[in-house]
């Protein structure tokens, strides 16, 4: 299980740290990315009773880790990490503030806003794709806990399912 | 030492030589560029398999250029590894058949006659094959037979004849929905076809059968029960299988090849000589490394000084569409037949495999209909859009995702038609970029002749109908100009004139005594099928010419 085994990352892989963020061309400051992640997957899928939650099917961690994966394009690693930036350039354009220092409503409205450019959207599809990995990979991988994410689809997994992982 | 036959590239192509060339006494030698994996390693790890795409180089360490042609004549040039374009299959002992569906379907005998039958067609090298389906008709049985072919014989106008009256394994087990397919064609006047499948329904051949694992193409089969080239012939025969063996180079003289180069995983080269040479590393890979094994005899490249090799580069056209069912429209016990996972909907429509429009007649193709594929991730990230096109987040995508998903489910087709085999459309190399290996990357020339999207189109317009006539909504197709890398031919096309062929109707080069092209490279043509019965029967027909010559030999 490879989650448990990397935990050391979380401190120092690039998701791990931190991104400046500028603002009207003035360096704002530091953000972190971990925090602006989960605070944004939980802002997309919404936290209800009816399906498992971003946290509980650890899809932070796993970003975290498979953007460290050598089968993940630097392109897209890349991007991720300008799109935390961005998403929080557009909260302090609007707001003043960063991304997780901002209330619900305020939020919603940045992503109103950076959803209406390409980046914007190309952007949440990629978070979004990481997301249901996690909630719909293989629970070997340290997510997907207790099959929770299969359970809200009711879906079926292939069998014969991995018994090691090999990611 | 010297062996018999090396042959390179382990997968539908190169398996049939290597099973009867061995089987036969003959000291046979098989390199393989990827890992050999048995059945104990496949899993249905959608993360890994299709997300991760393990089975494939990365694009980082091997690539192609491609370079687009458009219908006025643009070009546009795509780094491979730039835009993740991948036209990696399946690199592994056994090759891309690991991951293949099984959809099996046979050539039509007007499939080898199609400029005689269809005429010339302005822009397109439309060609007659040098043999006639009667020649490739015992190996499609004995493909039926020694790989494993299950299915029903259906009869229909189109039909192609057969030699056995049946099929040697019975249908797979079919999902319910399939009578309300079966229905909706009588009404129709349309003859359903139970659409063959290389997977056995029961024990056979020393190989489990299906288990119905809801996840077949794409993934490895953890039973032996697809009939993949690995389990179904290299794990029945003698021959040597040298694994993570990336062959770069042949030598010759200037009539025979003398010896193949190959790359170990640390960069080391070895080399293997052998009296015969079968290439069959898939059409873009095989023209590539004849294009890059330039000597003093062959300046453009092995087999190419008529300039011939990497030609008439042909794909699979056609593409996609489908209809969904929902619950809302169905009985309760209607809902429970249409979400039952794991069994087939094994279903084809070849009612247009020739047609006639405004008083002309036009070759057609088949239509394959299927469940979409059960990985979870790919059908849930459908649903982030809106009518309007909008991504969606929050609660209502949460509901949007949790209805589609547990109260419909989609039924797709495949269209394919003949991609017209033209001069824009070829393998080349690029001159600078190269490879891990240091060695120059394949080129890929892409071009798509308009006939083959207005075929498509038709076939896709008399698909959509079935689906209206099942009930189902939401119906759509795309017929596109984009090329399905996993169903490639030509680039070594067959023929008996050496001016504007590579090989000769036994599929040896013309231009040298001992090497043979076996994967779908020989085809001039595509017919409107998938391709790997026919290249699994061409190349157990050409092991029958092999074996007659190196018996003569010995003697
Ligand atoms: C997901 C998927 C679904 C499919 N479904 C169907 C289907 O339903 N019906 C159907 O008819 N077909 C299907 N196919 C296509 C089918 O798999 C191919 O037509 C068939 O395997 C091609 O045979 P081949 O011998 O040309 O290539 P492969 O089977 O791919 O074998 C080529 C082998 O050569 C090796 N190789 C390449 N270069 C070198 C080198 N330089 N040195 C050494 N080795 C090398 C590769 O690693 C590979 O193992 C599908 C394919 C895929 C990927
Ligand atoms: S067990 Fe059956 S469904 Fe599963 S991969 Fe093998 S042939 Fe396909």
């Amino acid at each position: 299980m490879f989650l448990q085994s990397r935990r050391h990352f979380f401190q120092k892989g690039f998701v791990g740290g931190a991104v400046l963020v500028f603002c009207s061309g003035r360096l704002f400051g530091a953000v972190s990315t971990m925090q602006t992640i989960q605070v944004l997957q939980e802002d997309l899928f919404g936290n209800t009773t009816n399906a498992p939650t971003p946290q509980e099917v650890r899809a932070q961690s796993y970003l975290a880790m498979i953007l460290q994966h050598s089968r993940v394009s630097q392109k897209q690693k890349e991007f991720i990490r300008n799109g935390i930036q961005w998403l929080n350039e557009e909260a302090l354009e609007m707001f003043h503030k960063s991304y997780v220092a901002l209330a619900k409503q305020q939020r919603e409205a940045v992503l109103q806003s950076v959803t209406d450019s390409r980046w914007g959207e190309s952007f949440v599809h990629a978070i979004f794709a990481y997301l249901f990995e996690a909630m719909l990979g293989d629970p070997i991988y340290g997510i997907n806990t207790d099959e929770s994410g299969w359970k809200w689809l009711q879906h079926h997994p292939g069998l014969p399912r991995p018994k090691k992982a090999v990611l | 030492m010297i062996y018999d036959v090396c042959v390179i590239g382990s997968g539908a192509g190169g398996s049939p030589i290597a099973y009867e060339l061995s089987n036969a006494g003959f000291n046979v030698v098989v390199l393989e560029k990827g890992k050999e994996y048995t059945e104990a390693d496949f899993t249905k790890d959608e993360l890994a398999v299709s997300r991760r795409d393990i089975y494939t180089p990365l694009l980082k360490d091997e690539k192609h250029i491609i370079i687009d042609r458009a219908e006025d004549g643009t070009l546009t040039r795509y780094d491979g590894e730039e835009y993740s374009w991948s036209f990696w299959n399946g690199s592994m002992v056994g090759g891309s058949s690991n991951l293949m569906s099984g959809y099996f379907h046979r050539l039509k005998p007007n499939d080898f006659r199609l400029k005689s039958v269809y005429g010339a067609i302005e822009g397109a090298n439309v060609v007659d094959w040098p043999i006639r389906y009667e020649d490739l008709e015992p190996y499609y049985t004995k493909v039926e037979e020694v790989v494993g072919v299950s299915g029903k014989v259906t009869p229909h106008k189109f039909a192609e004849p057969r030699s056995t009256s049946e099929f040697p394994y019975t249908s797979l087990e079919e999902n319910g929905v399939t009578q309300w397919f079966d229905k909706a064609c009588e009404h129709l006047k349309l003859s359903s076809i139970a659409t063959p499948r290389a997977v056995l329904p029961s024990a056979a051949l020393g190989r489990n059968g299906c288990s119905y694992s809801n996840f077949c193409g794409s993934y490895g089969c953890a039973t032996g029960a697809k009939g993949n080239a690995r389990a179904a012939l290299l794990k029945r025969c003698k021959a040597k299988i040298i694994t993570e063996a990336f062959v770069y180079k042949l030598d010759s003289d200037a009539s025979k090849v003398t010896q193949a180069h190959y790359y170990d995983t640390t960069l080391n080269s070895h080399t293997i000589k052998a009296r015969i040479f079968v290439l069959a590393a898939q059409a873009i890979e095989s023209c590539r490394l004849l294009l890059n094994s330039k000597n003093e005899h062959f300046a453009n490249g092995m087999a190419n000084n008529n300039n011939q090799v990497g030609k008439n580069l042909i794909f699979s056209a056609g593409g996609t569409g489908q209809g969904r069912f929902h619950f809302e429209k169905l009985t309760p016990q209607q809902q429970k037949i249409l979400m039952e996972p794991g069994v087939f909907f094994n279903r084809s429509l070849q009612d247009w495999y020739e047609y006639e429009h405004e008083g002309k007649r036009y070759k057609g193709g088949t239509i394959d209909f299927l469940f979409e594929h059960a990985n979870i991730i790919p059908r849930v990230m459908r649903e982030l859009y809106d009518e309007n096109g909008r991504i969606m987040w929050g609660e209502a995508l949460q509901q949007k995702i949790h209805k589609s998903i547990t109260t419909s489910r989609v039924l797709t087709f495949e269209v394919f038609n003949d991609w017209l085999p033209s001069d824009h459309c070829y393998v080349g190399v690029d001159e600078k970029v190269q490879d891990k290996y240091g060695v120059n990357v394949g080129v890929i020339h892409l071009y798509s002749h308009p006939h083959d999207l207005k075929v498509g189109k038709t076939l896709a317009q008399q698909a959509r109908k079935v689906l209206e006539m099942m009930g189902a909504d939401e119906i759509r197709s795309n017929i596109s100009a984009s090329p399905p890398p996993n169903l490639v031919a030509g680039g070594c096309r067959f023929g008996n004139d050496a001016k504007t062929s590579v090989l000769d109707k036994n599929c040896k080069a013309h231009e040298l005594e001992n090497l043979y092209v076996t994967d779908a490279s020989f085809m001039p043509t595509g017919g409107s099928v998938p391709y790997t019965w026919s290249i699994y029967a061409n190349s157990f027909r050409v092991a029958h010419k092999l074996l007659q010559t190196l018996r003569k030999r010995r003697v």
